[in-house]
């Protein structure tokens, strides 16, 4: 128990430090390789990366929502939704017929064996960061309708 | 020693990363999940001892420039929840590595996760949930030096519990991108191949008919142009014992085993349709012979998942499909060496503006699935048998699901799922009965306010046998993003014995707040299958008081 607390002190302790995308590469649906370090750099834009999977109900909302809102917002702010499947090789395949069978237009990176989600410790989905040069400036951990508003009022003062 | 190592490098690591400055920076996470379990006279369940359990888990990781290090310790106090592997006791260091990388090279020392092609040969990975830790422990070697190459390499012992198992596992991998080769822009082409080799030294049997080392091989192709895709993967494991139940390791009973997955589809705007095939024989591969078929998926190598769709509503999770790699021939109606089926779904999206898409648009989504026994002969006594490779035996699973989703307004969307499933459960989970039941579920969100929503669901199971019919309820109301409660229930009204028509009522909040994440429940658990990603843990009924918290740093 004691070594739980020492750790548990560190988290103190790091809660001023300002997170970087983790050093990883991933495939896209097209099947090119995209590295979260070198492919998402365009300056002051902001890349919102949502964790989802093909059997995540409130993830599949999240995107239908933000699906129909995009257009809307871009015009005030420039961002990009990254939609990062973290389905497995059990639903992997159906990511790709999801996505335009529910007619997305996302960026998708496919996270096969969790790579992404567990450098970022994300336990549960749907998850979201918000990215702007090349930092992690904020989190959303879950989504309840409405969540999406809030998302639009913090983009704009970033 | 090398704990207080690992803490004080971690800590200096930690105080520098307040400098922002420093290249350095700390990461990771913390989970918590507690029950109070409690005793419940209405379902007849007495709490265990001690009746607060918990288990948690934290996270952290130092990086500098190229390297990484990280160290996940796990607390069960006191005791792990119920029905965990029981392996999971007290608190200890459960993971530590050490990483370097660069864009052509990745080594990493210590616990790593990692998986061959779909896995089928190799997964190794971590759910929380199903409890879930096979890390590997020992090195890997990931090399990248053009975009179309990439070879694998690594060595370890498995995990379990806070050590690892008694045996050693190679494997490497090779995945080609033929397409950047030839310079194909609109194609997609690859290949892959594998090796994964278990080494056991076999202590129990004076005589084995099988060596220590078990071999592992396959090959994948994955091909797209346009709207359609194909990919395959041949995988064949060569002689061993086979293992029927826990810990019964024979002799006269030595099988290959192998194990095709074939999966195509076609996409446009609105449109998706995707089918898969599969067969396994004899495909259980566990880093010891001996855990073959235990309760809580220790020690297993290969990840070989139910192929069904995972469905979201309660009641259509109870009579869930469990894949079924390996071999049980406990008498002559239990026969089994294997599964062979597949499943096909199609998604369509109603334009907007259309006659059924209406003004906000209207998706519709079908699955269908069927599992089946491998057919061929079985030999009994004697223990043996010889199947065919393209034949359907008996029926383990099938299922059909219909699942549409309407958005009325702006702030009013509905869901309505038709399902029916078979389950042979006499079969699949070696008990009794074939159930046949149909479920129905339909939900509905509604916004109002600036972002308050409430969501109600209502579900009926009407099945044939077994537990007989159910009905649930759910209700949600989200205050705001960062707060909800709900409520729900499910009441197995139908069962034949009037003592089991119970209720299992929860009742709880949850909380959000940036990357922090907690939530308390009060209620019921139903006993039966939890599953994850198609693979599952059993859970005992029980009743008490739940408290979850996770958070990222």
């Amino acid at each position: 128990m004691k070594i739980f607390h020492v750790l548990l002190l560190f988290v103190g302790f790091s809660a001023l430090a300002q997170k970087e995308l983790p050093n990883l590469k991933l495939n896209s649906l097209e099947g090119h390789t995209l590295s979260l370090k070198n492919d998402f750099t365009e300056q002051d834009k902001i890349y919102i990366f949502s964790f989802w999977a093909t059997w995540c109900t409130p993830c599949i909302q999240e995107l239908d929502e933000l699906n129909s809102l995009q257009d809307e917002w871009k015009k005030d702010v420039n961002f990009e939704i990254v939609a990062v499947s973290t389905d497995d090789a059990r639903t992997q395949k159906r990511v790709k017929p999801l996505i335009n069978g529910k007619g997305w237009e996302y960026n998708v990176l496919l996270d096969t064996n969790q790579d992404f989600k567990r450098a970022l410790s994300i336990v549960n989905i749907p998850y979201t960061i918000v990215v702007k040069n090349q930092k992690i400036v904020h989190i959303q951990n879950g989504y309840v309708p409405g969540s999406e508003n809030e998302l639009l009022a913090k983009l704009k003062t970033l | 020693m090398k704990k207080i190592a690992c803490l004080i490098s971690l800590c200096a690591m930690a105080v520098s990363a307040q400098e922002k400055t420093n290249p350095f920076s700390v990461f990771g996470g913390l989970e918590s999940n507690s029950t109070w379990y409690m005793n419940d006279p209405g379902l007849n369940v007495v709490h265990p001892d001690p009746a607060i359990r918990s288990n948690n888990y934290l996270f952290v990781n130092g990086k500098y420039k190229g390297w990484t290090a990280g160290i996940q310790v796990e607390s069960y106090e006191d005791k792990a929840l119920l029905n965990y592997n029981p392996r999971y006791i007290d608190t200890d260091v459960a993971t530590y590595y050490v990483q370097y990388k660069n864009d052509m090279i990745d080594i990493t020392a210590g616990y790593f996760y990692e998986q061959f092609g779909s896995g089928l040969l190799l997964r190794s990975w971590e759910d929380r949930q199903l409890g879930i830790n096979n890390a590997l422990r020992g090195g890997r070697i990931v090399f990248t030096p053009w975009n179309w190459l990439q070879i694998k390499g690594l060595y370890g012992r498995q995990r379990t519990g806070f050590t690892v198992a008694d045996s050693d596992i190679y494997g490497t991998d090779l995945e080609l991108g033929l397409g950047d080769i030839f310079g194909f822009t609109t194609t997609e082409l690859s290949i892959g191949g594998s090796y994964v080799g278990r080494d056991q030294k076999v202590l129990t049997i004076p005589d084995p008919n099988f060596r220590d080392r078990t071999d592992a091989y396959a090959a994948r192709i994955n091909f797209g142009h346009g709207g359609f895709y194909a990919s395959g993967e041949y995988d064949y494991k060569s002689d061993d014992a086979v293992v029927e139940k826990q810990d019964q390791v024979r002799n006269n009973f030595v099988k290959p085993g192998q194990a095709l997955l074939v999966n195509m589809g076609y996409t446009k705007k609105g449109f998706g349709i995707d089918g898969t095939f599969r067969r396994l024989e004899n495909m259980s591969f566990y880093s010891e012979r001996e855990a073959a078929k235990n309760a809580f998926n220790d020690r297993i190598i290969n990840y070989i998942p139910g192929l069904t769709k995972q469905q979201h509503y309660n009641l259509a999770n109870i009579y869930v499909y469990q894949a079924q790699p390996g071999v049980a021939m406990p008498d002559y109606t239990v026969l089994k060496a294997g599964e062979i089926g597949g499943q096909v779904d199609i998604f369509y999206n109603f334009k907007k503006g259309s006659k059924l898409g209406g003004k906000h648009g209207t998706k519709i989504a079908l699955n269908y699935s069927e599992w089946h026994a491998l057919s061929g002969d079985y030999y009994l006594p004697a223990k043996d048998y010889n199947v065919d490779f393209l034949a359907f035996g008996k029926k383990y699973f099938s299922e059909y699901n219909v699942e549409i989703d309407k958005r009325w307004t702006d702030r009013w969307h509905t869901m309505f799922a038709y399902i029916h499933q078979y389950n042979n459960l006499k079969l699949v989970q070696e008990t009794y009965d074939i159930v046949n039941a149909d479920i129905v579920a339909a939900e509905t969100t509604i916004k109002f306010g600036k972002s308050r929503s409430i969501r109600v669901v209502g579900e009926h199971i009407w099945a044939d046998a077994d537990k007989k019919n159910w009905a649930a309820g759910t209700v949600e109301f989200n205050v705001n993003p960062k707060l909800s409660f709900y409520t729900n229930d499910m009441w197995n009204y139908g069962n034949d014995d009037p003592d089991a028509r119970n209720h299992y009522y929860n009742f709880g909040t949850a909380f959000r707040y940036k990357s922090i994440r907690a939530a308390l429940n009060y209620g019921r658990q139903r006993g039966g299958l939890v599953c994850v990603g198609g693979v599952c843990r059993f859970v005992p009924e029980s009743s008490g008081l739940s408290l979850s918290v996770n958070a990222a740093f």
